[in-house]
C-alpha cells in the first residue's frame, strides 16, 4: 500500500508543483499569451503610483481577464464591448484630469489602451502595436524617476518586450522561453556598443518646444511657505544636489544652502518681498568677505525652479561666482542666486564661498520698513507677549543681539518640541503653536521667532534652503536631500547687518548638527533588514547611495558639458555641438564601411577543406595530373601513381594519409595548416625535377 | 501559432497586380521555359521588372544563400517601429531624459543588429529540391526543399512561391537546427501537361524581431512532369484487350507453390503482397493468383476518339489506371513511342510518362 500512497499525486500533494506542471503544459498559444500579459503588468505596475486610483484596478481586470480567456482557450470579446470601454476609460480620464491631452492624462489612456489592446491580441500585428505602446511606456516612466532602481526595472521590461517580440517571431514547435529571452538579450547586446556612441555623441540640444505646465514641482523648495507645507517636504528622500568640497570639509552645522528669502507675512503665507520704497532707499547686499574662500563643486538635479540652493554665502565675484554656459546667473540683493529660467536638467557648476561673511546695510535705511510689518490684526497675543518682553526692565534699552538672545531663551525654555507631526495649525497659528501646542518643525519656529522680533521693531525675515547633509560622504560627493529643506531668520543689527540665527537648533540641535531630521518609518524589508542587523542595513543603504551616486554622475548628469569636454580631451579646439554631429556621422559612416569591408572579406571566405582542396588540385594540375575539384585525395592519389609513377609515391602517400585524416575512423583532428607546407614542398621539388632535364 | 502573414502580406500583393490569374489558361500548352515567366507579355513596369530580374537569375539545383542573392528591406511593422522611435527621441530631447536617450538608443541599437541577425538567419543556408514526385496535371505535387545549414540554429524561415498570384499563398515555415539538414514543403499544381518547370521558390524570415524580412528568390532547375488527367468517370477499356494463357504461364514461373504464395520477386507490385503472411512469418511473399496472370492490353492512339490531343490522353490515361488495377499487362503505342508489355507500378509510372511527354 505504501507504494500507492507514494503514486504520482501532484495536484493534491502540492499545489504549487501542479500550476508548475500546469503551465509547463500549456500550449503554446496560450503560455505566449501569459507570458505577454505578465511583461505588460510589470511594465505597467511602476506607473500606477502616479495615475488616478482606477487605472489600476481596471487594468489589472482586463489583463486577468484576459489571462483568463488564455487559459480556458476562450473567444475574445466583441469589438463593442472593448470600444465601450476604451469610452468609458476616456470618460474617466476627462472627469479625473479635464483633459485629454496632458501628460497624466495621456500616460493613463496609454496604461488603458494597452490593456485594452491585449483583448484584441489576435493576430501577429496586435501584439506589435502592444509591444510598440510598451517600449513609449517604458519611457514615459522616465518622466516620474530615472533612478537606477526604475532604471533596472525597466531594463527587465525591455528585456520582456523583446523576448515577446521574438517569440512571435518563432512560429514553428514551441520554442522554450528562455531561449527566446537569450536571442532578446543577445540581440540588445549586440546593439549596445551602437546605443553607447549615440548615447556619448548625440548632441544634447534643448527642449524643443516650451515644457508643458505639468513638468513643474518636483520640488518642496518655492517662493512661499506656509505652515505645513514643508512637512511633507521632511519625508522626501529624494536628492535635491550633491556638493564635493575642493577644499578642507566644513562641518554639517555650516551648511546653510540659501533659498528664497521670505520676507512679507499676510498672517498665513511668507511669500517673497514686494517692496514699497525706490530703489535708492532698498537695503542692499553689501557683502563684506573676510577668510578664505571654500571651494565646491554642486550638481543640481532638475528641480523646474529658477534659483541655486548654493552656499552660504557665494559671492558674485569674478572667480567665485557659480558659471555654467548658456546660463545667466545673477545673486539677489537678499543674497540668494537666481537663474534665468528653471532648471530642468542636472547642471554641474563649480563656485566659492566664504562661510564667515557679513552682509546687509550697516546704516538704517529706509527700505528696512519693509521687513518689520505685521499683520495688524494676526496672532494678537503673540504681539502682546513681544510688547512685554520688550518692556521687560533689562530689554528696555537692549539692541537686536539681546533681544534675539531672550527669544531663543524663550524657546529654549519653554517647551516647545521639534517634531514632523505637529498636526495643523489654523486661524491664528502663530498664537496657537507660541501659546498652545508647541509642537513645529523649523518653520513653525522660524516664523514665530520672525513674528516675535517683528513685534519689537526689529527688521528681521525668514530664510529658506537646505541645512546639512548625509551623515557620510560617498566618493567625496555629500547628498543633500529634500528632507534637508530648512527654514531659519535672520535679524538685522545696525554696525553689523544681517545675523542668522537658526531657532529650531534651540529646540533641536541635532537637526542642525548632524542635519538630521527624524527619520521616517522605515520601508518593510529595510526595517526587518535594520532590526535583525543595523550594521547590514547600513551597509547595504551605503552600497546602494553610492551605486545610485556613481548613475547619477555617469548617466543622469551626462549633460552637453561633459560632452564638449569629452571632445576637449579628443583634441577638439573648441568643440560646438556641431562638432558633436559631426564626430556621431564620421563613427557611424566608419563603422558601416568597416562592416561592409567584414562583408566583401566574408564573401571570399571559404571552408578551409574546400580550400586547401583546391589547392591541392591547382598543384597536381601544374603537374599534369588531371585531377577535379571534387575527387577525393585517395584518388588523386591513385592519379598521380598512374600519371608520374615512382617520381609521385610521394606525394600519393602524402594524399593519402590526408585522406585517412579526414575520412579515416581514427582519423585526428584535421590541421591543414601543418600539412599543406610539406606537400607543396614535394610537389614544387617534383616540378624542378620534372624540368629539370629539359 | 500567430503566423506572421501580415510581414509577408505586402510583397503578395505587389505580386498579384503583376501575374494576373487569368495567365495560365491562355498560354499555349507546348510552353517552354520562357513561357513560365508568366504574363510578362502583358506589358506593365512591374512585369518588366520582374522579367528583367527573373532573367538575370540563373535556374540552379542548389542555392547557396550569401551576401549576393539575399534581399532585406524593413517591414511595415519596422517603419512603424521607426517612427516609435523617432517619437521616443523627441520626448527624451523635450524633456531632457537622459535614460529617455539610453532607451532610444538601446532600441536603435538592437533594431540594426537584428537587420543583420535577419540577414545571417539566411546567410550560409544551401537549399536543393529533392526529386519531386510526378502527378496527374491539376493535383498537387510535392515540392520538398532540403535547407542544409552549416552554421547556428535559425528559427522562422518561410518557403512561398514568388509569384503567388499564379501558384497559390500557400507557405511553409520551418527552423533549421545547427548543422543539419530540414525540409520544409509546398504543394505545387502543375498547370499544363508535360514538363512544368518548378515555380520561383522565395525563402524568407522576418526572425527575430519582425522590423526587417530579407528574402531570397531561387529558379530551381528541377522540373515537374505532369501526367494527363485521366478522364472521369473512366470509360471501359477497349475489346482488344484479350487473354494470353501461354503469357501466364511464362510468367508463373517453375518455382509456383500450391497455396499460390510465392517469395517475393521484383516487380511485384504492393498490391500483391501478402501482407497478412508476411506479418505472421516475416519473409516478404507475393500472392499468386489469377490476377497476376495477366491478360494482355494494347492501347492504341488509335483507338481514341476525336481531335482534341488532351481528350484522347485523358482517355489513355484513364485506360492505363484502369488496366493496372486489373492485374493486365499493358502495352502503349503512340505516334512516336511505343512501350512494350509490361505491369507494375514502374510500368504504369512509365506508360504515364510516355502519355505526359506526348507532342
Amino acid at each position: 500500500m505504501a507504494t500507492t500512497a507514494a503514486a504520482p499525486r501532484p495536484a493534491a500533494e502540492n499545489p504549487l508543483a501542479a500550476l508548475r506542471e500546469r503551465l509547463a503544459h500549456l500550449p503554446r498559444d496560450a503560455r505566449d499569451t501569459l507570458f505577454q500579459l505578465a511583461v505588460i503588468a510589470w511594465t505597467i505596475a511602476p506607473h500606477l503610483l502616479h495615475l488616478p486610483l482606477w487605472c489600476g484596478p481596471m487594468a489589472a481586470v482586463l489583463l486577468l481577464w484576459r489571462a483568463q480567456l488564455a487559459l480556458r482557450a476562450g473567444a475574445l470579446p466583441s469589438r463593442w464591448t472593448v470600444t465601450a470601454l476604451l469610452v468609458l476609460a476616456s470618460a474617466l480620464t476627462l472627469w479625473g484630469e479635464r483633459t485629454l491631452l496632458g501628460k497624466e492624462a495621456g500616460i493613463t489612456l496609454l496604461v488603458v489602451l494597452m490593456s485594452l489592446k491585449t483583448l484584441e491580441l489576435r493576430a501577429r500585428r496586435d501584439a506589435l502595436v502592444v509591444f510598440f505602446l510598451g517600449f513609449f511606456l517604458v519611457l514615459t516612466q522616465f518622466l516620474y524617476s530615472q533612478s537606477l532602481g526604475t532604471g533596472l526595472w525597466l531594463l527587465l521590461a525591455v528585456w520582456g518586450l523583446l523576448t515577446a517580440l521574438v517569440l512571435a517571431h518563432m512560429p514553428v514547435g514551441r520554442p522554450r522561453l528562455l531561449r527566446a529571452g537569450g536571442i532578446a538579450a543577445r540581440t540588445a547586446l549586440l546593439g549596445v556598443p551602437l546605443m553607447l556612441v549615440l548615447f556619448v555623441l548625440f548632441p544634447r540640444i534643448g527642449p524643443l518646444w516650451g515644457l508643458p505646465q505639468d513638468a513643474a514641482g518636483r520640488t518642496g523648495l518655492s517662493g512661499s511657505m506656509r505652515l505645513g507645507g514643508v512637512a511633507t517636504l521632511a519625508e522626501d528622500e529624494s536628492i535635491a544636489f550633491r556638493i564635493r568640497f575642493l577644499g578642507p570639509v566644513p562641518g554639517p552645522e555650516q551648511l546653510y544652502f540659501r533659498g528664497p528669502v521670505l520676507s512679507t507675512f499676510d498672517g498665513r503665507d511668507w511669500t517673497r518681498l514686494v517692496p514699497n520704497f525706490p530703489v535708492e532707499s532698498r537695503p542692499r547686499l553689501n557683502l563684506r568677505l573676510k577668510g578664505s574662500p571654500l571651494p565646491y563643486e554642486v550638481t543640481l538635479e532638475p528641480s523646474r525652479l529658477n534659483l541655486l540652493p548654493l552656499l552660504e554665502l557665494t559671492p558674485d565675484t569674478a572667480d567665485a561666482a557659480p558659471r555654467v554656459d548658456g546660463w545667466l546667473f545673477t545673486l539677489r540683493s537678499d543674497g540668494q542666486w537666481q537663474t534665468d529660467r528653471a532648471i530642468n536638467e542636472r547642471i554641474r557648476l563649480q563656485a566659492s564661498a566664504w562661510l564667515d561673511h557679513a552682509h546687509g546695510p550697516t546704516e538704517p535705511v529706509l527700505g528696512l520698513r519693509d521687513l518689520v510689518a505685521l499683520p495688524p490684526n494676526a496672532n494678537p497675543r503673540t504681539l502682546a507677549w513681544a510688547a512685554a518682553l520688550r518692556q521687560r526692565p533689562d530689554l528696555r534699552t537692549a539692541d537686536a543681539h539681546a533681544l534675539s538672545a531672550a527669544v531663543l531663551q524663550h524657546i529654549r525654555t519653554a517647551g516647545y518640541v521639534y517634531t514632523m507631526e505637529p498636526g495643523s495649525y489654523s486661524g491664528d497659528a502663530i498664537d496657537d503653536f507660541w501659546f498652545d501646542r508647541k509642537l513645529g518643525f523649523c518653520e513653525h519656529f522660524a516664523s514665530a521667532y520672525v513674528v516675535a522680533m517683528r513685534a519689537m521693531d526689529v527688521p528681521s525675515r525668514v530664510v529658506t534652503g537646505y541645512q546639512g547633509a548625509d551623515e557620510k560622504a560617498q566618493d567625496g560627493y555629500w547628498v543633500v536631500r529634500q528632507r534637508n529643506a530648512h527654514a531659519w531668520a535672520e535679524y538685522w543689527q545696525p554696525g553689523t547687518g544681517w545675523v542668522r540665527v537658526d531657532p529650531t537648533a534651540s529646540v533641536a540641535p541635532d537637526r542642525v548638527r548632524l542635519g538630521r531630521s527624524l527619520r521616517s518609518s522605515p520601508g518593510l524589508v529595510d526595517g526587518a533588514i535594520n532590526t535583525f542587523n543595523p550594521a547590514l542595513a547600513a551597509q547595504l543603504r551605503q552600497l546602494w547611495e553610492g551605486a545610485n551616486n556613481r548613475w547619477n554622475q555617469w548617466v543622469l548628469n551626462f549633460a552637453r558639458g561633459q560632452q564638449l569636454d569629452l571632445l576637449k580631451k579628443l583634441g577638439f579646439e573648441s568643440p560646438t555641438w556641431q562638432d558633436l554631429a559631426v564626430a556621431l556621422i564620421l563613427l557611424l559612416c566608419g563603422a558601416a564601411l568597416a562592416g561592409a569591408g567584414w562583408a566583401l572579406w566574408d564573401r571570399r571566405r571559404q571552408d578551409p577543406w574546400q580550400r586547401l582542396q583546391q589547392r591541392t588540385a591547382a598543384l597536381l594540375q601544374a603537374l599534369g595530373v588531371p585531377v577535379q575539384q571534387h575527387h577525393a585525395p585517395r584518388s588523386r592519389a591513385a592519379l598521380v601513381r598512374q600519371r608520374l609513377g615512382p617520381a609521385g609515391e610521394g606525394l600519393a602517400l602524402q594524399l593519402e594519409w590526408l585522406d585517412v585524416q579526414r575520412y579515416g575512423a581514427q582519423g585526428t583532428r584535421f590541421a591543414p595548416r601543418a600539412w599543406w607546407p610539406g606537400f607543396k614542398a614535394a610537389a614544387r621539388g617534383l616540378a624542378r625535377i620534372a624540368d629539370g632535364p629539359r | 501559432m500567430t503566423p506572421a502573414h501580415e510581414a509577408f502580406g505586402a510583397t503578395a500583393q505587389g505580386q498579384a497586380a503583376a501575374g494576373g490569374p487569368a495567365a495560365p489558361a491562355s498560354r499555349p500548352l507546348a510552353a517552354g521555359r520562357a513561357g513560365d515567366l508568366g504574363s510578362s507579355w502583358r506589358w506593365s513596369p512591374r512585369a518588366q521588372f520582374r522579367r528583367w530580374w527573373q532573367a538575370r537569375l540563373p535556374r540552379s539545383d542548389t542555392w547557396q544563400l550569401g551576401q549576393r542573392n539575399i534581399y532585406i528591406l524593413p517591414t511595415k511593422a519596422g517603419v512603424t517601429f521607426a517612427m516609435t522611435l523617432a517619437v521616443m527621441l523627441l520626448a527624451a530631447i523635450n524633456y531632457q531624459l537622459n535614460l529617455g536617450y539610453a532607451l532610444t538608443f538601446l532600441l536603435t541599437g538592437a533594431a540594426l543588429v537584428s537587420m543583420h541577425l535577419t540577414h545571417g538567419n539566411l546567410r550560409g543556408l544551401t537549399l536543393h529540391l529533392r526529386p519531386v514526385a510526378p502527378n496527374f496535371v491539376g493535383q498537387p505535387a510535392q515540392l520538398e526543399v532540403v535547407l542544409t545549414n552549416a552554421g547556428r540554429e535559425r528559427y522562422g524561415l518561410m518557403l512561398l512561391f514568388e509569384d503567388r498570384a499564379r501558384f497559390g499563398k500557400a507557405s511553409a515555415w520551418c527552423d533549421a537546427d545547427a548543422g543539419g539538414q530540414s525540409r520544409a514543403t509546398l504543394s505545387f499544381v502543375a498547370q499544363h501537361r508535360g514538363w512544368n518547370d518548378v515555380p520561383t521558390l522565395v525563402l524568407a524570415t522576418v526572425f527575430p524581431l519582425g522590423l526587417f524580412r530579407a528574402w531570397t528568390i531561387w529558379r530551381p532547375a528541377v522540373r515537374v512532369l505532369a501526367w494527363p488527367l485521366p478522364e472521369d468517370p473512366a470509360p471501359a477499356l477497349p475489346s482488344s484487350a484479350s487473354r494470353s494463357e501461354d503469357e501466364r504461364d511464362a510468367r508463373r514461373g517453375a518455382g509456383s507453390e500450391l497455396d499460390g504464395v510465392r517469395p517475393w520477386r521484383r516487380g511485384d507490385t504492393m498490391r500483391q503482397v501478402a501482407w497478412k503472411k508476411v506479418a505472421r512469418s516475416g519473409e516478404l511473399v507475393s500472392r499468386e493468383t489469377a490476377g497476376t496472370a495477366a491478360r494482355e492490353l494494347w492501347l492504341d492512339w488509335s483507338e481514341t476518339p476525336g481531335a482534341d490531343v488532351e481528350a484522347r490522353l485523358s482517355r489513355l490515361a484513364a485506360w492505363v489506371l484502369s488496366a493496372d488495377r486489373e492485374g493486365m499487362d499493358l502495352g502503349l503505342r503512340l505516334p512516336q513511342a511505343t512501350l512494350p508489355l509490361g505491369q507494375g507500378d514502374a510500368h504504369r509510372v512509365a506508360a504515364l510518362g510516355a502519355l505526359a511527354e506526348f507532342g
